[in-house]
């Protein structure tokens, strides 16, 4: 019981950051919950069903196009709902066929998807003789904030929820052995596209806001496959295989980013390749599994 | 509509589709031996077409030197991974092909940046070979017909090895099924090994002639991993002819197509056909006889 209450209070915590009033503790208040709410999502079908995304950008990128396209037309907060439905429309419009199959297939094409939208995008803006947009008049920063709170907080219990259902249990049984999983009836092939398309509709979301908060629309940076790649390290060092994982993983990062990103962002680049190398090689749980296995021991 | 069917095109398409099938032959090699998706492979090209780039930039040098130099660095970094990493997670066997995955991912990202932070992010070029060359109404850079030239001869000297060489009957043994040729005597990891180090020469090989062509970036490499993708799924598990014959249908379905459109589809050209591919052939990356099942 003393978890639950001990995470309630964080996040009335955290909800109450922006009392602090400064700026620069809001802003990377909200890149956290941003990375903990994309990691979560990216965890229900990869770190559960073991079919690794590597392309998550895409939905996050769809979300803020979708954004950038309703500007002005349509109230910002049905256009963010938008972004997450029409991610997750993408998600089974791109699983149906491929998640039918076992295997390498899906995981390569999401490598190869992202970059496909993205120059769909850049072709459609150039034809449409826009090259980048600006978004002014949005939301302020605090109600940014508190709305992606709001997401990764939803996004955690998504994941909680999940890894205890007989879904998550269905994807877990996928990720350990897809031929015994369905001998013994599990209807893998619309596990997989479930956890997919839920997997996307919070990234949509989070895109749709994130752009909102850098006031500024452009297809090669809003689609960048630095984004996809930062997700699947986050989880992979922090533990993709249930709730908490992401946590430490988006926190243990995003201190990295303050320190290293701005100054040389290709050595950030590298450090982060670096970690996640060390981390599958050498702790393939994650500080989360790390924690568990420890706690099992002296318990 | 003449100018499609000029012969300056055709050159262009076989030029392009020569290139692809020697990357694609390198990955065919190693994903048919291990079936670990190296999403990295595009950054051996890349690292090729730097090696080429410093050694003509420095001391003018160019072919053959660059292109071996090419191949043997990709290849002295091929292995240095294969032992530092995959060898690790291949004996541990502990979920191998989503954790190469991200090994792979890592390795990718590492050398993109390491790149860039040597040698900044803007796109290199230099000039080497750009004489013309003119058969009847038909005239191209010196560049572009050694590039088609050589990887023409090294997937054919590739595919003669695998069909006739005792090493190639090893290679395919594993590529049909790794169990029975371990059974059979074959060394698979022994095999494995070597189709990594040439896989990613090849990769490298590539590269340098891919420099003399076009302007190359630290970014270079990822279109190339997804155009050998392309070519290993069309082609054939296994399959080098195949890899031959679709890295050409690629080349030239690029080539016409953008000659058909405008030069800034070409991105869009290569990743749908990519995802087309995977969508109508999801089975593609699973070799013949398990299609078949």
């Amino acid at each position: 019981m003393k978890a639950p209450l001990g995470l309630a209070a964080a996040v009335v915590a955290a909800a109450a950051l922006p009392l602090l009033g400064s700026d620069y503790a809001v802003g990377i208040g909200l890149s956290l919950a941003m990375w903990v709410a994309l990691t979560q999502s990216w965890v229900l079908i990869s770190g559960m069903a073991g079919y690794v995304s590597l392309g998550h950008v895409v939905f996050y990128g769809t979300g803020a196009y979708v954004m950038v396209l309703a500007w002005q037309q349509y109230p910002p907060w049905l256009a963010v709902l938008a972004g997450g439905i029409a991610a997750g429309v993408l998600a089974l419009a791109i699983g149906w066929p491929v998640l039918r199959v076992r295997g390498p297939s899906f995981v390569i094409l999401t490598f190869g998807v992202a970059e496909l939208v993205k120059y769909v995008v850049v072709n459609v803006e150039g034809a449409l003789g826009r090259f980048g947009r600006v978004l002014f008049g949005g939301p302020d920063l605090q109600t940014l904030y508190w709305a992606m709170l709001g997401l990764a907080v939803a996004a955690s219990v998504l994941t909680y929820v999940v890894r205890r259902s007989r879904f998550g249990g269905g994807l877990i049984a996928i990720r350990e052995d897809e031929d015994a999983a369905e001998a013994v009836g599990i209807p893998a092939a619309k596990l997989k596209l479930a956890a997919f398309a839920l997997s996307a509709v919070i990234p949509g979301m989070v895109g749709a806001i994130m752009v909102m908060r850098s006031t500024y629309f452009e297809p090669l940076q809003v689609f960048s496959p630095v984004v996809s790649f930062t997700i699947v390290t986050m989880a992979v060092i922090g533990g993709s295989d249930d709730a908490p994982g992401p946590l430490f993983g988006a926190a243990f990062l995003v201190v990295l980013a303050e320190t290293l990103w701005s100054t040389l962002p290709e050595a950030y680049m590298i450090a982060q390749g670096a970690l996640l190398i060390a981390f599958v090689l050498f702790a393939p749980d994650g500080i989360h599994g790390r924690l568990t296995a420890r706690r099992a021991r002296s318990g | 509509m003449s100018s499609l069917l000029s012969g300056q095109l055709l050159v262009a398409a076989l030029a392009t589709g020569g290139l692809y099938a020697l990357v694609a032959v390198g990955l065919n090699l190693v994903y048919g031996t291990m079936r670990l998706l190296n999403v990295a492979h595009g950054e051996f090209v890349m690292v090729g077409a730097y090696v080429a780039f410093l050694l003509f930039s420095t001391w003018q040098i160019g072919p053959p030197w660059s292109l071996l130099a090419a191949f043997a660095v990709a290849t002295a970094l091929g292995l240095a991974a294969y032992r530092g990493l995959f060898h690790r997670l291949l004996e541990r066997n502990q979920r191998v092909e989503a954790n190469s995955l991200l090994l792979f991912f890592a390795v990718s990202v590492i050398l993109q940046n390491v790149v860039a932070l040597t040698f900044s992010a803007n796109e290199r070029a230099y000039r080497h070979l750009d004489g013309i060359v003119t058969f009847g109404d038909v005239s191209v850079t010196e560049s572009r017909l050694l590039a088609l030239v050589v990887s023409l001869a090294v997937c054919l000297a590739v595919a003669l090895a695998l069909r006739y060489a005792a090493v190639g009957q090893a290679i395919r043994a594993v590529l049909q099924n790794r169990d029975a040729a371990a059974l059979v005597g074959v060394n698979v990891v022994q095999v494995q090994r070597l189709c990594f180090a040439f896989g990613v020469g090849a990769a490298g090989m590539a590269g340098a002639l891919i420099s003399l062509t076009q302007g190359i970036s630290p970014f270079m490499g990822f279109p190339f991993t997804i155009a050998a993708f392309v070519v290993v799924i069309l082609g054939g598990l296994g399959n080098l002819t195949g890899s031959l014959v679709g890295g050409l249908l690629l080349g030239f379905l690029e080539t016409y197509g953008i000659a058909l459109t405008a030069a800034s589809y070409r991105s869009i050209l290569l990743y749908g056909v990519f995802v087309g591919v995977l969508i109508l052939l999801p089975r593609g990356l699973f070799g013949r006889r398990a299609a078949r099942r």
